[in-house]
């Protein structure tokens, strides 16, 4: 419950507009891109500027109530559900781009400013900001640092965490600390490094400070075809051993495939078992002779076929195809849950045979489309909550898959993050000392567990039971 | 074996030929430990800190010794514990590109086992033959490689240390891309020890360039230069983009740019450079052995002096910045010397040492310029003696920003006892 006459202050911080509370309104805030659980928060605020932000905080540390942070909620581990936090602070309005400085290759930009809107702001002097989660064109700066995303051409140019130089963070007393900044090196740990994938456990950014890539020069943008998605991998193994970096290697398999092509009849194969999307991008010098090795390389792994986009408008094409690919499952099924798991390059057909056996065990459709040159899988298990069962039956393969990526010497998630969906794997991965450790780091920047608490880390038993009824897994 | 040898405490640790009583030659800034211990295994390196737990000993980690002048004289170092026998390739996976290492491994016998596969991880601190895993990790040192491939921070994606009460704490993983949890191999990146004694870390390593090329131009001066640099980051990726000011009086500015990859794409990029600096009427040569220049550019400030400067700003203020530095070391009656790194905006200056009598004066002039423009300015190489004179004004790090309170809460949560090489680090941590 919350203190009484909360949304009035509330209100006198962020303007009457700012609050939202009543609880038809809240349903929008019900979920992130984890739909799997639910739960409104009891207020939703939304401050219009950094320095409301510190104001909202500091409020809600006087009153003793936790927050979780909230950017355009496009997560896909539940990282926004609220667990014991009534109130959600959204940074949708935390919209603007403070200063671009092309010569240095810098960006200041407020927490809600959308990614892709970055990359759009500096286009003109060949820059970009380079990582490109799918979710691009909604998900936020804030979210991105707060789960360091990746994306496609993360496999060349890195993660979030590679490109953010510095961070505004208001910590869960209100207090403000401004980490790392536009220049590097700054003498001391790296705190920024520390925030960057704390899934806003450590309190909530208000401004990053980004790196901005320069656009390749040039690209080259393939689709190889195959009959297997055994075979796809074994490609993907080869290019990775031949000392190519491409900037992109994507897998999608048939059932991917066919869901895509009838979306965006971008002229994908059909009936084919795979397909790779391969980009490589840099100085056009090196470009063709990089490219004739990788089409012999897919070739030699038995690609029926090697297509080149002919120009920007194909690539382009090609590209929406892919970013959009987890939409177009929609029209498979009414429900889709999205996997997040990591192994050894070499592993990948392994985990793909496994994830094709869970598959067969739950009696479940599993697509696959994911970055496959970083060993990074997105199984999407698709399901019908309305079917006796079914729900249960995802989770459990789900667990499954995720347990087989560990045993194959990976990890649980690449880029979506822990949330609320993959704490009961973390001891998977950490030792009792491993996560007391991270018990203890988050202990410096929020001892009492107000920002976002219960993510991430598994903490106590009680937050397990008190969630349990808030659990509506829409059975 | 002397008597103090023998009832050492560490002796059950790690057997009593792998403890040794200290030396002058293991003193730090001046400062002498009792023991050096040589644990062979975790295992070892866990019992030598709880005994050092126990007896309430101050603990310092050592590679091959040769960074051990970065940082503040600590206050007390009673055990060095010396990784030198851990010093395995733990687990290679070319076709993973990964690698797993001990931290007492040298960054070169790491590269050999690399080279097999055309593979490497491209950090080139400055004495690179004589630097650990665990010294690359803790200084954060890098060299001209860092313009495009980074620093160790990049390229880190696992890491295991032992805290001061003997606790082994994994963070990160051995996959490329991992979110699992917080990033605590970060936390210990340029830590200098002082969280926890690094004791094996895994790597994303990359595939070796196939050919390098550089072009070299000479410059009339450093402004000059850097506007010059500015240019070429433009015209085309730089492998790597170093001014230099280092030859003997009257010590000719040069910009030296450096392309890695296939044949072609390196014939591309140092035409496109040297076009770029014949539209300006430079001067360029091509240089006929790049890898072995780059590899002399990272050593160079190192060998040049016991004094180095290094200052950190925008890549547009590096011009400026080398004017301002060169007049402010002239007037303390030094001969400066310049290596920068235009695509980071790092600026190492050194100096020799007769002339660095004045060190806390040009610090004290210089540092406040640096941090006002959110830059800094550190001491990264210094005498004891020098390293006194600057207590007054910051020490060797200089203020480390409003981040100071959470770095001291991390130090306090991470060694409540501050028993981590102490007092090496920024705000006296
Ligand atoms: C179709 C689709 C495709 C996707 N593709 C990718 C992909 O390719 N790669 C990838 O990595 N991810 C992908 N994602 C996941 C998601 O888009 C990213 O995790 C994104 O960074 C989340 O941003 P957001 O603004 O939506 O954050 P939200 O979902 O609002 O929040 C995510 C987490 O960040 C915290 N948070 C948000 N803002 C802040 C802040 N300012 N300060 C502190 N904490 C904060 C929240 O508390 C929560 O824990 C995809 C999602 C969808 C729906």
């Amino acid at each position: 419950m919350l203190p009484p006459g909360f949304a009035q202050r509330m209100r006198g911080l962020v303007g009457t507009d700012g609050v939202v509370d009543r609880p038809e309104s809240l349903l929008v805030y019900e979920c992130d891109g984890y739909t799997l659980e639910r739960a409104a928060p009891e207020a939703v605020v939304l401050p219009r500027t950094p320095a409301e932000v510190a104001q909202v905080i500091r409020a809600l540390w006087k009153d003793g109530v936790p927050f979780v942070p909230r950017g355009a909620g496009t997560g896909l581990s539940g990282g926004t559900l609220p667990v014991e936090a009534p109130v959600m602070v959204c940074t949708s309005r935390l919209q603007k781009i403070e200063s671009i400085d092309i010569a240095n290759r810098r960006v200041v930009a407020q927490a809600g400013v959308v990614n892709l809107w970055v990359s759009r702001a500096v286009k003109d002097a060949g820059l970009h900001f380079a990582p490109d989660p799918s979710s691009q064109n909604a998900c936020t700066i804030g979210g991105n640092v707060a789960e360091n995303s990746g994306g496609p051409h993360t496999l060349k140019y890195g993660v979030t965490t590679n490109h953010v130089l510095g961070l505004e963070l208001v910590l869960p007393t209100g207090e403000v600390v401004q980490l790392g900044g536009p220049v590097e090196d700054r003498p001391g740990y790296d705190l920024t490094g520390l925030v960057v994938g704390s899934e806003g456990t450590l309190g909530l950014v208000t401004r990053a400070t980004l790196r901005l890539t320069r656009v390749p020069e040039s690209y080259r943008t393939f689709l190889a075809v195959f009959d297997s998605v055994a075979d796809a991998s074994e490609a993907v193994s080869g290019i990775i051993a031949s000392g190519i970096i491409p900037a992109a290697l994507e897998m999608m398999d048939g059932l991917i495939l066919r869901a895509v092509e009838d979306a965006f009849h971008a002229g994908l194969p059909v009936d084919a078992g795979a397909v790779l999307l391969i980009e490589l991008d840099g100085p056009e010098a090196g470009l063709p002779s990089q490219s004739e090795e990788v089409r012999e390389l897919c070739k030699a792994q038995g690609a029926v076929e090697v297509r080149t986009a002919r120009d920007d408008a194909e690539r382009t094409l090609l590209w929406k195809a892919r970013k959009r690919a987890f939409g177009a499952v929609g029209r498979l099924a009414p429900n889709y849950c999205t996997q997040d798991g990591v192994v050894p390059r070499t592993q990948v057909p392994e985990i793909l045979r496994r994830i094709s056996a869970t598959a067969e065990k739950h009696s479940l459709r599993i697509g696959n489309v994911f970055h496959a040159g970083d060993g990074n899988i997105h199984p999407i298990i698709l399901f019908d909550e309305r079917n006796a069962g079914e729900v249960e039956r995802v989770l459990a393969a789900g667990t499954e898959i995720l347990e087989a990526c560990v045993a194959l010497g990976g990890s649980v998630t690449g880029e979506h993050g822990i949330g609320v969906e993959k704490i009961a794997q973390m001891p998977l991965l950490f030792s009792p000392e491993d996560l007391h450790a991270m018990a203890t780091l988050r202990s410096v920047f929020d001892p009492q567990r107000r920002a976002n608490p219960h993510k991430l880390l598994p903490d106590s038993k009680v937050c397990v039971e008190a969630r349990a009824p808030r659990r509506q897994a829409a059975m | 074996m002397s008597q103090s040898l023998r009832t050492s405490p560490f002796e059950e640790a790690v057997g009593a030929e792998y403890v040794a009583e200290a030396t002058a030659g293991d003193a730090i800034d001046g400062v002498a430990p009792r023991w050096v211990v040589e644990p062979g295994s975790v295992k070892e390196v866990v019992e030598v800190l709880k005994v050092a737990h126990q007896r309430d000993l101050t603990v310092i980690g050592r590679g091959l010794g040769r960074h051990l002048t970065l940082g503040n004289p600590p206050r007390r170092a009673d055990v060095i514990v010396s990784l030198g026998r851990m010093n395995r390739v733990l687990a290679y996976e070319p076709a993973d590109m990964t690698v797993r290492v001990q931290a007492g491994c040298s960054l070169v016998a790491l590269g050999s086992a690399l080279h097999e596969n055309d593979q490497w991880l491209p950090l080139d601190p400055p004495r690179a033959p004589r630097t650990t895993i665990g010294g690359v990790l803790a200084t954060n040192l890098a060299g001209p490689l860092r313009a495009s491939q980074g620093t160790a921070r990049d390229l880190l994606i696992g890491i295991r240390t032992v805290g001061p009460d003997g606790t082994v704490v994994s963070g990160g993983g051995k996959v490329v891309k991992n979110v699992a949890g917080y990033d605590l191999p970060k936390a210990h990146v340029g830590a200098l020890g002082t969280l926890g004694i690094i004791v094996d870390a895994t790597f994303k390593v990359r595939p070796r360039p196939q050919h390098e090329g550089a072009l070299e131009i000479s410059c009339s001066d450093g402004a000059y230069a850097a506007g010059l640099a500015l240019e070429l980051r433009d015209t085309c990726e730089p492998f790597w983009l170093q001014i230099a000011n280092d030859g003997a009086p009257p010590k000719p500015w040069r910009v030296i740019v450096g392309a890695g990859g296939r044949h072609e794409e390196v014939v591309a990029a140092v035409e496109s450079y040297r076009a770029t600096a014949e539209a300006r009427g430079a001067l360029s040569r091509t240089v006929p052995n790049a890898a072995e220049v780059r590899r002399d550019l990272a050593d160079a400030s190192a060998q040049l002096a016991h004094v180095v400067l290094k200052a950190a700003t925008l890549a547009t203020r590096v011009g400026a910045w080398l004017d301002v530095l060169e007049t402010a070391a002239v007037r303390v009656g030094a001969t400066p010397r310049f290596h920068a790194d235009l695509v980071c905006g790092v600026i190492r200056m050194s100096i020799d040492s007769g002339s660095a009598e004045n060190l806390g004066e040009l610090v004290a002039e210089l540092r406040p310029r640096f941090e006002d423009e959110g830059g800094s300015l550190i001491v990264e190489r210094a005498t004891s003696t020098q390293k006194e004179g600057l207590s007054e004004v910051g020490g060797v790090w200089g203020d480390p920003g409003p981040g100071l309170s959470l770095m001291r809460g991390l130090k306090e949560a991470f060694d409540p006892a501050g028993r981590l090489a102490p007092g090496r680090y920024v705000g006296g941590l």
